[in-house]
């Protein structure tokens, strides 16, 4: 009873490696992630930071190593994966909405056939979450009539409609125009203050500095920095760390 | 679409008053051009339908992480799409019967309809399989992402999405499969090709006989494309052209 004050560890990752072929692409990594958090996880590309977020729904599976989500350990068993996969959703970078079901069908499918929620019920709790980002009204149009960033506020409603736990996001505006990306991270800054768990793959530093609440910085496979984002952007430890800021610096 | 298969059964019922208006040699036989006609369609709806369903089995079973089921499809559409179909109808017909079990008696139309299910089967294998391939490996990651079982993946998104692509194809193999059912005569399935050739023989008339065959085909094939060009714009709801 006690303990409720400390926030709960709800993913907890250790030594994971993975390889493609030759290329190493997670070196023995390792973190624990809070219940509530909100992680901006950066770096360079190829560093192994969008590698490292697709290992936590089994989307790649590690090589060795341990990763806990929620007491549950993630391996071939198929249940343990269903179960976590419940508590556990992502969005993707090129939003990957089903293109051949209405905005609507894209919100309630998994609540359908997942958690055998009835369709009604479903339908209801979907128009309360496509208000939630704003977008009730194209509740009957396909994906292909909206724009990218209205296509990824659907893909978060739908992550959402699953009443996850944790929420990934893989670099979920790095496929829109700049005057899209706004609306994007406004429906992600709403959700950072819900009180969801959350991680982020993100090259918007802005956002990273202004809404994480902890930053993990990726080089190579491995996680080089695990701070504070004013210790991270004000006083990065390590060269790479510095040599990075200085490329990606401009525009905030 | 609905318009269309209506338009079909009342081509095919009604079929028989007109034609009994012509001339002779057609108007006498126009019953007997109609049963034709019937015989036609249902073997290629019968066999079309059977072939959709092997097709999407097989297509599956050669995209499969098993070898042996990868083979066995492989060797089923290398078979069938090596030997002539009017083969595989003798063979059917022929071979099938003395492997039956005691009792079981196949027609010839039966013998028909399997020979055509599985020919076009093989010829369907190969568009579903590009239909499938042609889904983006992210729709399978977003539904995978969901918890969706990977029954529950193939069937709510990976089938929908990659019929929208083999559509056209299988509606190319069931207007094929339409005129190759004429090859049934060969077995002695009474179906429109096999009576125009008995009604030019009992009236030596070769010529307003086959002229009506060709129309009544071409009348059927254009019902069917209808139907499938119909069912395609009804699937091709979300997609950018």
């Amino acid at each position: 009873m006690d303990s409720a004050a400390a926030p709960r560890p709800i993913i907890d990752v250790r030594k994971v490696a993975k390889h493609f072929g030759s290329f190493h692409a997670l070196r023995d990594v390792s973190a624990t992630f809070h219940e509530g958090q909100v992680t901006a996880i950066v770096g360079p590309s190829g560093s192994g930071k969008s590698t490292f977020l697709r290992t936590l729904n089994r989307l790649e599976a590690h090589d060795s190593g341990e990763i806990v989500i929620d007491g549950m350990t993630l391996d071939d068993d198929v249940r343990n994966l269903a179960a976590i996969r419940r508590e556990v959703g992502m969005v993707f970078q090129s939003f990957n909405l089903f293109s051949h079901l209405t905005i609507l069908r894209n919100v309630t499918l998994a609540p359908i056939r997942v958690r055998r929620m009835s369709r009604e019920a479903a339908e209801a709790r979907a128009m309360a979450l496509l208000e939630r980002v704003g977008l009730k009204s194209q509740a009957a149009k396909y994906p292909v009539q909206l724009s990218g960033g209205q296509q990824q506020r659907v893909a978060i409603a739908r992550a959402l409609a699953m009443d996850p736990k944790v929420l990934l996001f893989d670099e979920p505006t790095s496929a829109l125009d700049p005057e899209m990306v706004n609306e994007v991270l406004a429906v992600m800054r709403e959700l950072a203050h819900s009180g969801i768990t959350m991680l982020v793959v993100t090259h918007e530093m802005g956002f990273a500095r202004e809404v994480a609440d902890r930053i993990l910085f990726f080089d190579e496979g491995a996680i080089l920095e695990d701070t504070s984002p004013a210790n991270f952007f004000s006083n990065p430890a390590h060269e790479r760390a510095r040599a990075f800021l200085s490329q990606v610096r401009h525009g905030y | 679409m609905f318009a269309a298969m209506i338009g079909l059964l009342v081509v095919l019922w009604g079929m028989a008053i007109p034609l009994s208006a012509v001339p002779a040699p057609i108007g006498p036989a126009a019953e007997q051009f109609a049963d034709g006609a019937r015989v036609t369609v249902s073997l290629t709806l019968i066999s079309g339908s059977a072939g959709v369903l092997i097709g999407v089995l097989a297509g599956l079973g050669k995209l499969s992480p098993l070898r042996l089921l990868r083979w066995f499809c492989d060797g089923y559409v290398w078979l069938i799409r090596g030997t002539p179909l009017l083969l595989q109808i003798l063979f059917v017909w022929l071979a099938l019967p003395t492997i039956m079990p005691e009792g079981v008696e196949l027609s010839d139309f039966a013998c028909a309809a399997i020979a055509l299910s599985l020919n076009v089967g093989a010829y369907n294998t190969e568009c579903v399989r590009a239909g499938i391939l042609a889904v983006p490996a992210g729709q399978v990651e977003a539904a995978r992402a969901l918890g969706l079982t990977p029954l529950q993946t193939f069937l709510d998104v990976v089938l929908p999405q990659s019929m929208r692509v083999a559509l056209p194809a299988l509606a190319n193999n069931l207007a094929s499969l339409v005129k190759d059912s004429s090859l049934a005569y060969a077995i002695s399935v009474v179906e429109l090709t096999m009576v125009g050739y008995r009604v030019q023989a009992e009236s030596y008339q070769p010529i307003p006989v086959f002229i009506t065959i060709a129309v009544i085909y071409l009348i059927l094939t254009t019902a069917f494309t209808t139907l499938t060009a119909a069912l395609e714009a009804q699937l091709d709801v979300g997609q950018r052209r």
